[in-house]
């Protein structure tokens, strides 16, 4: 074993959480080992049809990323493996791992998938959930990463024909297991989840009737590369579905079963799913969602949620299902359920959907055991509101569904926030055990004609399906100086990239056009292909053939097709005249800027000091602590104060934090790595800071109510306010009534504010535990005690507070009558008007944007949502960071969220700015705008037209002439633009590229129409 | 050893004359052309037909300058029999160039023209609408007259040209840098004009410093400060969208450019390139956060007569070529 | 309307800034927005990279109509002040298309952002429609009856 501390980690788990961890700790200096059970990453997102709440298609985001992951330098993914020991101690792992075999080599085979189609076998798809049959030598989907084969031998018959066909030679029927050990300094675990089972609930009828299938099932039948191929049809007879059911917590808040927590995501991908039904469904589909609340709690949700009742016309029915029979005769489905009223229903569907909930992954008691870490009793892993990310044993993290259900987006950001964690511990290991990726010699280009390469993507069935493909790769070899096209199933796929290289080897590519989906995501994959295959990444183009024409225009095939002939002839046109760029490169200022001192600006600061980088902590207030300051107690116990109190005397006592009370940001200008911030300081002087990174930890605030009498009557408080009064000891009320949503979920404010059911079941309970005979009503839309939470609001309705359903349609009304307040709601089941005299009414208020985001956002150039909070670059997987590179967000800035989400979000922000930090330079962006000067004849149109001020006015040879800071050029073409002379040229998007796309966009459009 | 000397031939087409003029703007130096070349067709100073150009042997004229742009078929005609007969052609000029002002009637079509001319000016007295016709039976027979054409073409829409020689007229330097790269046979790549890179800001000895402008002034409005940029005065200038060459002379006088000189080597379209650069400087000072859509068009609506500022002398070479006249 | 002009399908060019606009026509996509398939969509950065020669161009080239889209002011544009520039520049544009002939219609500024995708998509609709009501690009017709030289 090495001595000292190892600059290397260790992830368990390559779902989207394992590879985010991954990603971060390899882009800010260290070696990683993604271990995975499965043959190649991805996890069940790879699994999914499309994510909520953007309908973005799940594989579309998540393909950069296994590949990113599979070909970064300093990620060795060590799949098909398990972890089978540990020893050592933090800072100093020895992981023992058994690898088992693939029969197949992996250094040779060149996934061609040859094997696969010659294997006589079928056995059952397990990626497709069993709907389908695959080869006994597979890979899991076509953009497996690693694309490497392997063959089940409980299916395979030993015929030995792969082992013929194979032109690498790399099957190998006699490969052994074998075991390595890996030396590491700390552990992330992000083993995932694993669906429940729902044979476990008989009376549903799964496994049975062949019409119930489970949520996952039904995601693999959305799928374009599922079982039939997108469209939606019901297993027993193929038929299309007129009447679906999604029948929701499926092994989740189930007492009888022993699940008493909610899975965190069924709600909304129930919701999702039935949207996609009714898109991919020709006919007229009726989706029903039989639910006991809608948790629609996150970012912009409820306004998701609103949209497939409006828009899509989904029925929500708020009911407990019994049990599901089948008519034999049709394989209808009969749903027995009781509706709000307690009336039994039944009622006929053509298929049912269980929304079946997360489980802790299989095994997970044997991973526990070798690890040396404690399980809660439901068996995720334990872990505590203050430490969300560590496990019991020191230096062993945690992060996604394994520590608790969550969501993509939080699962994303508390794998950042693990990485944070892991490497802490290890920062002065930082860089050493790292290779860095090594480039061809770039190919010089300029003295050639241009040759290009078009690559056209079926994109599974999403462009293919509606754009003939084939047409297009045909009209393409046409075009001038396309010296080569083809079409790819799937162009991003790791395969496909060697393919694109093999190519420009084969033909002499020196220019490379990919039709298929939007720059905005796939861009920065090819412009690496390419670089990879020694050619400049600017040499290459894109056409969007997917976002802007098959998706826009699925009833009109042959149009569709036209329009994608024009958009790649533009592209060609643009790409004849394609030059290669350099990437200036800027040094980074290692230090941390974070704007807010509550517990997310806090937390973050103390990551990042941490981690050795130095922070300026500016909070607006004259003392830390933000919200955290108004909380007294917890739900799960804990006393927010204490670690309020921890938090704040570490960020004093840590040298590397300079705290600003009473202070404010003024002015931040420069770029990532390179910025300067203006702060206010408490005695009005102006401080200068330079910094490579910002975050934003602004918070956010209490909305004070102007509905329910608040503000009129005393006895109308919010739930702060009660907090606050039974903190001091000052409640005394014997009725209570809380109302839930207000000035949230409402015209206004279309989205939930997340954390006031949390937040009225803790003040409940505390009333409960004060005086178990004070009645509490509980007036809500829907309960939103998500994750682990559902079990106090079990509790709590265990204890005597009562909680009633009230809907839009009948508020509660509250009135003082003669100095009597009282309050008047519809009661469902008794289906009648109650009134009440209660001696407090407790409004939930909810958090709303901070009133000063508008002025930092546009100080940082970042955006804001309808809302008011800020808008991170991506709702899936980018749930920290802003599109302005070197700006992160975290805590209630981003939305409304619960203190460990907070503390989560924090670590998340500041390891997504060590992956900056950590760099002595970084490699800028190549388009920026160069003067000829030449032409240049010194007018000084342009000068005061950069807003970065990337333009300055020399003199040379006695004349003035414009010159362009490369490195504060962000690429606009403003200036350039405006240029009298055209003396500037904005690289990549030059008048003659435009132009020449311009032209080629419409010449042939004539031909088609004529 | 006597060289043999160039034979050199002069054209005016739709144009005002001036560069006729021009040409002996070069004073003593005329002389000198005299030494080098023998002057084979003139018909503003020499008596010759153009059936005597029609005579010579094709790539007779060594070079021929060529001003005025082509508005009829006659000049389209002499333009075509000038490319024959000479081995170099030079358009002279902005009208040869670049359309020159008469192109400015590309906003109109010939019935218009016509209609104004023979119909509608005071002094007109035309009761019986009788217009210009290219063809008329007279009792002595048919009369023919050269076809009057809808729009003004530059003389490189109609024929190859080898060089441009820009300005409105030619300045002096610039005629005479066209003679004496002629006569030392040292001349640029076929197509160039015989202009520096630069625009007139490059040879304009006001100063520039600051260019926001959010108010706008006609010359007649504002008595300019002699030292400073005109633009940043609020004077509409189109030097900087203007090749140089000139020596800036209208901005010695303190006088705005009008735009001459043509487009610069790099740029798509004269008018296009200014209008881009003065869009973007036009209320720049205040523009953060301030303007409404309503504001800018405020800004804007100072700007008179658009056409005839950016494409005083480019209509016909501009994009769009001319206006589009429907029925 | 003519028989021509009432099967005329109307071509237009989009010039897209990449963060609002462009995003916005991605967004349309993947929210599955259908609207009629007559714009061909050129990405630009910025929509202060948008030079007035591209929309003449584009018009000369025959285009029926041309729009050009970027973040919604005042303060949307990813360079901060890019979309003021596009305004003052289409709007100065316009101005001069009007004294030319052409129905300053053809061109179109739009604030599209990253999260309007049915925004978008209703702004394409709406341009067909517009455009189909001012019949074909007279550019077009121009040269074919002889006025363009």
């Amino acid at each position: 074993m090495a001595e000292g501390k190892v600059g290397a980690v260790l992830v368990v788990g390559g779902g989207v959480a394992g590879i985010q961890a991954a990603l971060d700790l390899a882009d800010s200096g260290f070696k990683v080992y993604m271990v995975d059970q499965s043959p190649s990453i991805g996890g069940v997102m790879a699994q999914l049809d499309k994510t909520f709440p953007t309908n973005d298609c799940s594989m579309c985001i998540l393909a950069p990323k296994l590949v990113a992951a599979g070909r970064h330098p300093n990620i060795s993914l060590i799949t098909n493996s398990e972890v089978l020991g540990l020893s050592g101690e933090v800072g100093n792992f020895e992981v023992k791992v058994r690898k088992r075999s693939r029969y197949i080599n992996e250094e040779k085979c060149n996934g061609c998938g040859l094997c696969a189609q010659k294997c006589p076998v079928e056995a059952i798809d397990t990626y497709n959930k069993g709907l389908t049959d695959r080869s006994a030598v597979y890979v899991e989907f076509p953009q497996a990463v690693p694309l490497k084969f392997k063959i089940d031998r409980e299916k395979c018959i030993g015929c030995r024909t792969c082992q013929e066909v194979c032109k690498a030679n790399a099957v190998e029927y006699d490969q052994k297991d074998s075991e390595i050990v890996l030396n590491v300094g700390s552990i992330i675990l992000a083993p995932g989840f694993e669906p429940f089972d729902a044979r476990l609930k008989s009376e549903y009828g799964y496994g049975r009737y062949q019409n119930v299938v489970t949520s996952i099932e039904f995601e693999r039948i959305l799928s374009a590369s599922g079982p039939y191929a997108g469209i939606v049809l019901r297993p027993s007879d193929g038929e299309i579905p007129r009447k679906i059911a999604f029948v929701q917590c499926v092994g989740s808040r189930d007492a009888q079963l022993g699940n008493n927590y909610c899975s965190a995501a069924c709600c909304m991908y129930s919701i999702k799913e039935a949207i996609i039904a009714k898109e991919h469904v020709p006919t007229k589909l009726d989706c029903t969602i039989l639910y006991m609340d809608i948790r629609a709690y996150g970012k912009e949700f409820d306004a998701y949620y609103k949209r497939a009742q409006e828009e899509y016309g989904i029925r929500f029915v708020r009911s407990r299902v019994a049990s599901i029979t089948e008519d034999p005769a049709t394989g209808n489905l009969l749903v027995h359920y009781v509706g709000e009223d307690e009336t039994p229903r039944i009622e006929e569907f053509d298929m049912v959907v269980l929304s079946t909930g997360m489980q802790p992954p299989k095994n997970v008691e044997k991973l526990a055991e070798t690890l040396g870490i404690k399980l809660n009793k439901y068996r995720f892993c334990q872990t505590n509101i203050f430490t969300p990310l560590e496990t019991s044993k020191p230096g062993v993290y945690v992060c996604g569904a394994f520590s608790s259900p969550k969501d993509i987006p939080e699962s994303v950001a508390q794998a950042s926030a693990a990485a944070a964690k892991a490497m802490a511990i290890i920062a002065p290991e930082r860089g050493k055990l790292i290779s860095v990726k090594e480039y061809p010699t770039e190919k010089d280009v300029s003295q050639e004609e241009p040759r290009i390469g078009v690559f056209i993507c079926h994109c599974g069935i999403n462009i293919g399906g509606i754009v003939n493909v084939p047409e297009v790769v045909e009209y393409a070899k046409k075009l001038p100086n396309v010296v080569y096209a083809e079409d790819n199933l799937y162009t991003c796929s790791d395969d496909t990239q060697k393919r694109i290289r093999e190519k420009i080897e084969e033909y002499k590519l020196n220019r490379v056009v990919v039709a298929s989906c939007t720059p905005r995501t796939h861009e920065p994959l090819f412009r690496e292909t390419v670089r990879e295959a020694g050619l400049n990444s600017y040499l290459f183009e894109m056409a969007n053939i997917r976002d802007q024409c098959s998706w826009v225009h699925m009833h009109e095939p042959k149009e569709a097709t036209e329009k994608a002939k024009d958009l790649v002839r533009s592209v060609v046109a643009k790409a004849r005249l394609l030059k290669p760029l350099k990437n200036p490169t800027v040094n980074v200022t290692p230090v941390g800027l974070v704007i807010g001192g509550g517990v997310s600006g806090m937390t973050a600061a103390l990551e990042l000091a941490n981690q050795g980088f130095e922070v300026h902590l500016v909070e607006r207030e004259k003392e830390l602590g933000g919200h955290l300051r108004k909380i007294y107690y917890l739900l799960e116990g804990e006393d927010p104060q204490k670690h309020l109190q921890r938090l704040v005397k570490a960020v004093m006592k840590n040298n590397r934090i300079h705290v600003y009370l009473g202070a404010e940001v003024t002015e931040v200008s420069g770029f990532v790595g390179n910025f300067k911030a203006k702060i206010r300081l408490s005695n009005g002087e102006e401080k200068q800071i330079e910094h490579g990174i910002v975050i934003v930890a602004t918070g956010a605030v209490e909305y004070k109510p102007k509905e329910y009498l608040y503000g009129e009557d005393p006895r109308v408080v919010t739930q702060h306010e009660l907090e606050e009064k039974i903190a001091k000891g000052e409640f005394n009320a014997e009725k209570v009534v809380m109302i839930q949503c207000v000035g949230a979920r409402n015209e206004e404010r279309p989205n939930c504010a997340r954390i006031c059911c949390g937040q009225a079941i803790k003040n409940a309970l505390k009333i409960k535990e004060l005086n178990p005979d004070t009645e509490v009503y509980v007036l809500y839309k829907d309960v939103r005690s998500y994750g682990f939470k559902e079990e106090y609001y079990r509790e709590a309705a265990a204890k005597g507070v009562l909680f009633i359903n009230y809907s839009d349609e009948r508020k509660p009304k509250v009135k003082n009558e003669g100095g009597k307040l009282k309050v008047a709601f519809w009661e469902p089941v008794l289906k009648q008007e109650v009134q009440m005299e209660p001696d407090l009414i407790v409004l939930s208020a909810a958090t709303i944007p901070n009133p000063d985001n508008k002025h930092i956002a546009e100080m940082l150039k970042v955006p804001l949502t309808k809302d008011g909070f800020f808008l991170e670059a991506h709702m899936k997987l980018r749930p920290v960071d802003f599109q302005t590179d070197g700006v992160f967000l975290c805590g209630m800035a981003h939305s409304p969220k619960f203190i460990e989400e907070s503390i989560s979000q924090a670590c998340a922000a500041a390891a997504r700015a060590a992956t900056i930090l950590s760099k002595k330079a970084l490699e800028m962006e190549g388009i920026v705008a160069s003067v000829d000067e030449d032409l240049c004849s010194g007018c000084r149109i342009c000068e005061y037209l950069c807003p970065y001020g990337a333009i300055e006015m020399l003199e040379k040879e006695g004349k003035t002439v414009a010159h362009v800071i490369e490195a504060l050029c962000k690429g606009c073409g403003v200036c350039g633009t405006a240029c009298p002379t055209k003396a500037i040229t904005l690289g990549h998007f030059t008048n003659e590229e435009i132009l020449a796309q311009v032209r080629a966009i419409l010449k042939e459009m004539e031909v088609a129409t004529a | 050893m006597t060289k043999q000397k160039l034979k050199f031939a002069f054209y005016w087409a739709a144009s005002c004359g001036g560069c006729e003029i021009a040409v002996l703007d070069i004073n003593e130096k005329i002389l000198d052309v005299i030494q080098i070349a023998d002057i084979v067709f003139w018909p503003v100073a020499m008596d010759i037909k153009y059936k005597d150009v029609e005579a010579m042997p094709d790539k007779y004229i060594d070079v021929c300058f060529f001003n005025g742009g082509i508005r009829n078929s006659e000049q389209e005609h002499m333009a075509k029999l000038l490319r024959q007969k000479s081995k170099i052609l030079v358009a002279y000029g902005a009208c040869a160039h670049l359309g020159g002002v008469p192109g400015l009637a590309n906003l109109h079509d010939k019935k218009e023209i016509f209609e104004k001319v023979y119909g509608q000016t005071f002094s007109t007295v035309n009761p019986n609408n009788v217009f210009p016709q290219p063809k008329v039976h007279v009792k002595e027979g048919e009369l023919e007259i050269p076809e009057f054409y809808d729009t003004v073409r530059t003389l490189d829409q109609t024929v190859d040209v080898d060089y441009y020689v820009p300005g409105c007229p030619p300045a002096v330097e610039r005629t005479l840098f066209a003679l004496e790269a002629i006569a030392k046979g040292d001349l640029p790549p076929k197509g160039s004009v015989l202009a520096p890179l630069k625009s007139v800001c490059d040879e304009c000895p006001k100063k520039k410093e600051n260019k926001k402008i959010s108010r706008i002034y006609r010359v007649y409005e504002k008595v300019p400060d002699p030292e400073k940029c005109l633009l940043e005065q609020g004077i509409l200038c189109m030097g900087p969208a203007t090749r140089g060459g000139c020596g800036a002379r209208c901005l010695k006088a303190d006088m705005p450019c009008t735009g001459c000189g043509g487009p610069c080597p790099n740029t798509p379209e004269q008018g296009a390139a200014m209008i881009s650069a003065l869009a973007s400087i036009l209320g720049l000072e205040e523009e953060k956060e301030k303007y409404t859509e309503e504001e800018v068009e405020k800004l804007i609506e100072q700007i008179k007569d658009p056409v005839g500022t950016f494409y005083m002398y480019g209509l016909p070479a501009s994009i769009l070529r001319r206006k589009v006249i429907r029925e | 309307m003519s028989e021509a002009q009432k099967d005329f399908e109307p071509k237009i060019v989009g010039f897209l800034c990449n963060w609002c606009a462009y995003a916005g026509a991605d967004l349309a996509g993947v929210s599955r927005i259908q609207y009629p398939p007559n714009i061909r969509i050129i990405r630009v950065m910025c929509s202060g990279r948008i030079d007035p020669a591209f929309i003449l161009e584009a018009l000369k080239n025959g285009a029926d109509g041309v729009l050009v889209a970027g973040c919604h002011l005042p303060s949307d544009c990813h360079y901060l002040s890019g979309n003021f520039k596009a305004l003052r520049r289409v709007m100065l544009l316009k101005k001069v298309l009007k004294e030319l002939g052409i129905e300053p219609e053809r061109v179109r500024l739009e604030w599209v952002s990253a999260s309007e995708g049915d925004k978008f998509a209703a702004v394409v609709r709406d341009m067909v429609e517009q455009i189909k009501k001012l019949g074909p690009n007279p550019l077009k017709m121009e040269e074919t009856e002889g006025k363009q030289p």
